[in-house]
């Protein structure tokens, strides 16, 4: 048993619901406690859903534990009559789970004509990511029938699921270049699909599945049974997208080739663009911009799901030219495919774990430039002073916002450039602070004192400053040096103010650890300087 | 025909959508600053807190859950001590709720035992029941204020001073201290307090002063227990709530206290918002029960309330907002899908309702308002009738203020189940 504050992975019933809420004509009956409920809000208030969520949550209460009754076979015949739906899919809660019943018979008692689907989800074994594609998978299986493939070169599309992670933008995208190339899209699904959907899939030409977490297995199952290729590459970044076109033109042309339908032909770059007539990406040019110079001594670290981590830890270094300083994920099934895959990006092991305080030990002791994490490595770093991005669930209700911000494909690759880039602190700029300190720059210093008392206002304004980035809103830096055995002179605190404000910390921290390797107790300003000395600022 | 009973009261099935007792602790643990919320349950418990909480930023949250994983459901009596100890170590709390949850209590663990094997004179652990198979949304602080009862020192019975109960922030406490001193009450203290070790003396001369309407059963025990008087009142929301629960008050310290004027004078300042109420339809579909008083004000207000739902009705503990909602349609624990059908015959003109519910309503056209807002707002007393009006104005104005939604496609995409079929 351990204590747990904050999780990044969501429920299985969620994962569950997930999926229903993204099919048409397919409902989520949660056999639950009302307290389950509360995954409903999520769909209303991140995804600001203007129709009802597509669950219901039919309600367990202690009277019905006491009298054995349940409410289930009632609730399908409700949700049936006023919902119609075509397919229901049942299950259970971590807590009825335990109580080891036959939901198949329940459902039958029920005598309903809608199809009924029990899922079994046990909440102890998986989690959101394996639920959603669990049971997805299981749908595309149970409704997927052979039949002729289009007659125009058609890709499904397999993978965005409400509340994942920018999927309205990456569709897109994928659309955009699609469009480009002459390649219709035969089925996207789960988003928007309905169960005749699922059954269109073998028509496809190509399978395409961008994110790892979910419609790979689907993908692979289309592949074995019906021979449609699949594409499982995430275009993430200008090169990779390139070697994505490039090998989702050589498949439609090999199916092609084999039914004698048309050959499609890679148009020029400029055919990518959103006028039709610029760079498919502004990437390119920009790395090599004189601005960027800085950029290729800043480090990073990365922490998420398997697609966005792999795919950002790439383009950062192969396409921004940073240093990579780690990466990690909390999806534990994903982990050697990950490692494969970085084997050659990352100075030291990859760092699995699900539990936020180990990520944020992480972040403190290597104090990189940019950490690219989740919504809980954004309130770690902002404890840190640390630069963050949010590039992974879980998110916040600010990663969920209107405008066309796609983290695949060319318009993707620049839009985590541009968030790379408003996020981390700026070059030349950077050099005037280091070389002539941050005289008026020390209001941060003052603001620090607000900063125990702004995390606790509940509205998450503060959070606002902190997404913005480092460029604009400065993090307020403590100018106290605080630790429990050392103590700093007053000439020696007076030196450390001089370091600018936002690597202030991470001077303190590495003169600190060398004052403790040194033995000293009393940190003066020779101490300091042989420490600026070893270390090297 | 759902029964009716011999109250007037419909109870239903319980079918509406909120949140379990667990909510609580997003302003318990603030309330009482020295204590720590422990919940023994599971991942979704977990999920839920971040999920209901996530819009605040906790660098060390004062709450947590020990989490029950697979290899922890064949033990019957979870083994909470190293944790403890981790808490203790990490955040020196004066006291620990232990909180239960759906799962523990299909396991059966035996929460009160459990408490008290942990508890030592130091480090109080006290069980507060707050499962989702019992307990929604606000009701659980009423088992938080009850595991509190043992620690409120006895007062004398000649002790004569008046107790608050519910948690309000800062700012309402001293209002409600100073009102009271104003008018010549004297003033025990507030349960909960903002420390564990300075909860209220409560003896046979205490009078308790319900703050919030969701604490009947910690009010029956300080009456049973303690011999105190449990004033019946209306709760100090809007100008008619507040003249009556502070005449009501006065009249137990034998005082008479004429207070028409003060509330003809809220009122008076309230006429930008009553000018605007008058005649609008409300509903208020049931959350974090407080739906009764807010029913009343805005009756009060003019308005034609169509359907009060709450969760938990106490005939006694709410006997005097019952009388004044005399005539209205007040249902317990309702149907939701009934609601909605009510709605769109009767089209009100706002409904009071919960986040996962409000989108959605307003979607289908409907002017809808947040009801977990007004358990985060000061609209307590005399200082908090302009707040209290004004948030429901607000919606009213903020829906005419903007252009009506004309077209379906506005919405199009935002929700993948029901995008038309052409675009797939």
């Amino acid at each position: 048993m351990r204590l747990a504050y904050w999780m990044y992975e969501g429920t299985a019933h969620h994962g569950v619901g997930r999926i229903a809420n993204s099919l048409r004509g397919v409902h989520a009956v949660f056999h639950a406690p009302q307290g389950d409920d509360y995954v409903n809000p999520i769909f209303t208030m991140l995804e600001r859903s203007p129709d009802f969520p597509q669950m219901t949550t039919s309600l367990v209460s202690g009277r019905d534990l006491a009298q054995g009754t349940i409410q289930l076979p009632e609730t399908l015949r409700q949700v049936e009559a006023k919902l119609h739906p075509e397919l229901i899919v049942i299950c259970a809660s971590c807590s009825t789970t335990l109580l080891q019943e036959d939901l198949e018979q329940v459902a039958d008692s029920a005598e309903i004509a809608t199809e009924v689907l029990v899922y079994d989800a046990n909440p102890y074994r998986m989690q959101e990511t394996t639920a959603a594609d669990g049971l997805f998978t299981t749908l595309v299986q149970r409704y997927a029938r052979s039949q002729p493939l289009t007659r125009q070169p058609s890709v499904n599309l397999l993978g965005p699921a409400s509340l994942g992670f920018h999927v309205r933008s990456d569709m897109i995208a994928l659309r955009r270049m699609l469009a480009a190339l002459g390649v219709e899209v035969n089925v996207v699904a789960p988003w928007g699909a309905n169960l005749a959907d699922l059954s269109r899939l073998p028509a496809a030409w190509v399978t395409l599945a961008p994110y790892r977490e979910l419609g790979t297995e689907a993908a692979r199952l289309l592949e074995t049974q019906f021979g449609t290729p699949a594409l499982l590459d995430a275009p993430i970044g200008v090169k990779p997208t390139q070697a994505w076109l490039e090998r989702l033109v050589a498949l439609l042309n090999e199916v092609g080739a084999r039914n004698n339908g048309p050959a499609i032909r890679m148009p020029r770059l400029t055919a990518f663009s959103l006028d039709g007539m610029s760079a498919p990406s502004g990437v390119p040019w920009f790395a090599r911009t004189a601005d960027m110079e800085s950029f290729s001594r800043k480090r990073a670290f990365a922490f998420g799901d398997a697609t966005h981590t792999v795919g950002v830890i790439k383009f950062l270094r192969d396409e921004l030219g940073m240093e990579i300083a780690g990466a990690g994920t909390y999806l534990k099934n994903q982990a050697d495919w990950m490692r494969a895959q970085l084997a050659d990006y990352l100075p030291n092991d990859l760092l699995v774990t699900d539990q936020f305080q180990e990520v944020a030990n992480r972040i403190e002791q290597d104090m990189p430039d940019l950490v690219c994490g989740t919504q809980m490595e954004r309130h770690s770093c902002r404890k840190l002073e640390v630069p963050c991005m949010v590039i992974a669930p879980p998110t916040h209700i600010e990663n969920h916002l209107l405008g066309f911000y796609p983290f695949l494909g060319f318009a993707g690759a620049d839009v985590i450039a541009d968030r790379v880039y408003t996020t981390t602190k700026l070059g030349l700029e950077k050099h005037l602070i280091d070389l002539f300190g941050d005289a008026g720059l020390e209001y941060a210093d003052e603001a620090s004192g607000t900063e125990g008392h702004a995390a606790n206002n509940g509205n998450g304004k503060e959070d606002a400053a902190v997404a913005v980035g480092g460029t604009t809103a400065q993090q307020p830096a403590s100018t106290t040096p605080a630790s429990d055995q050392l103590e700093w002179s007053p000439e020696a605190q007076a030196m450390l103010k001089k370091v600018p404000f936002f690597v202030r910390r991470k001077a303190q921290r590495n003169t600190e650890k060398f004052a403790q390797e040194h033995g000293y107790t009393t940190i003066t300003p020779d101490v300091l300087r042989a420490a600026k000395e070893e270390i090297g600022g | 025909m759902p029964p009716r009973s011999k109250s007037g009261l419909i109870r239903e099935d319980s079918a509406y959508h909120s949140f379990c007792g667990l909510a609580c602790v997003g302003w318990l643990y603030q309330k009482i600053q020295d204590s720590f919320f422990l919940i023994l349950g599971t991942h979704t418990c977990a999920h839920l807190l971040q999920n209901v909480l996530g819009v605040m930023v906790f660098a060390r949250p004062r709450f947590a859950v020990a989490l029950i994983e697979e290899g922890d459901l064949s033990r019957p009596q979870p083994d909470l001590q190293p944790l403890l100890d981790e808490i203790k170590a990490n955040h020196q709390p004066s006291v620990i709720f232990l909180l239960s949850s759906c799962t523990p209590e299909v396991m059966k663990v035996e929460f009160q035992g459990l408490a008290d094997a942990l508890s030592t004179p130091e480090l109080p652990v006290l069980f507060v029941p707050a499962s989702g198979l019992d307990y929604t949304f606000s009701q659980a602080e009423d088992s938080v204020l009850q595991s509190l009862v043992p620690f409120c020192p006895t007062a004398p019975a000649d002790d004569k001073r008046v107790v608050f109960l519910g948690s309000v922030n800062d700012m309402i406490a001293d209002d409600f201290a100073a009102e009271a001193e104003r008018l010549g009450i004297p003033v025990g203290g507030f349960l909960p307090a903002g420390r564990f070790n300075a909860l209220p003396a409560i003896g046979p001369g205490t009078v308790i002063a319900p703050l919030q309407p969701y604490l009947a059963k910690v009010a029956t025990r300080l009456n049973r227990e303690r011999g105190a008087t449990v004033l019946s009142s209306l709760f100090p929301f809007g100008p008619d709530g507040t003249r009556a629960f502070w005449e009501d008050l006065a009249a137990m310290f034998d005082k008479q206290v004429d207070l028409s004027a003060r509330e003809a004078a809220a009122w008076e300042r309230l006429r930008e918002h009553t000018d605007l109420l008058r005649g609008k339809k409300v509903f208020f579909t049931a959350d974090n029960l407080m739906e009764l008083p807010l029913a009343r004000f805005l009756r009060s207000a003019g308005c034609q309330v169509i359907e009060c739902s709450s969760p938990y009705i106490n005939r006694r503990f709410h006997a005097r907002e019952l009388a004044a909602l005399e005539g209205v349609k007040i249902v317990e624990q309702p149907n939701f899908d009934r609601q909605l059908r009510d709605i769109a015959e009767v089209q009100p003109d706002l409904v009071i309702s919960t986040m996962a519910t409000t989108n959605p309503l307003i979607g289908q056209g409907v002017v809808a308002k947040w009801s977990t807002e007004f358990a985060f707002m000061p609209i307590h007393g005399w200082a908090g009738v302009n707040t209290l009006a004004g948030m429901f104005t607000q919606s009213l104005r903020r829906h005419a203020q903007l252009p009506p939604l004309d077209d379906p496609d506005w919405t199009a995409g935002f929700m993948p189940g029901v995008i038309p079929l052409e675009t797939n």
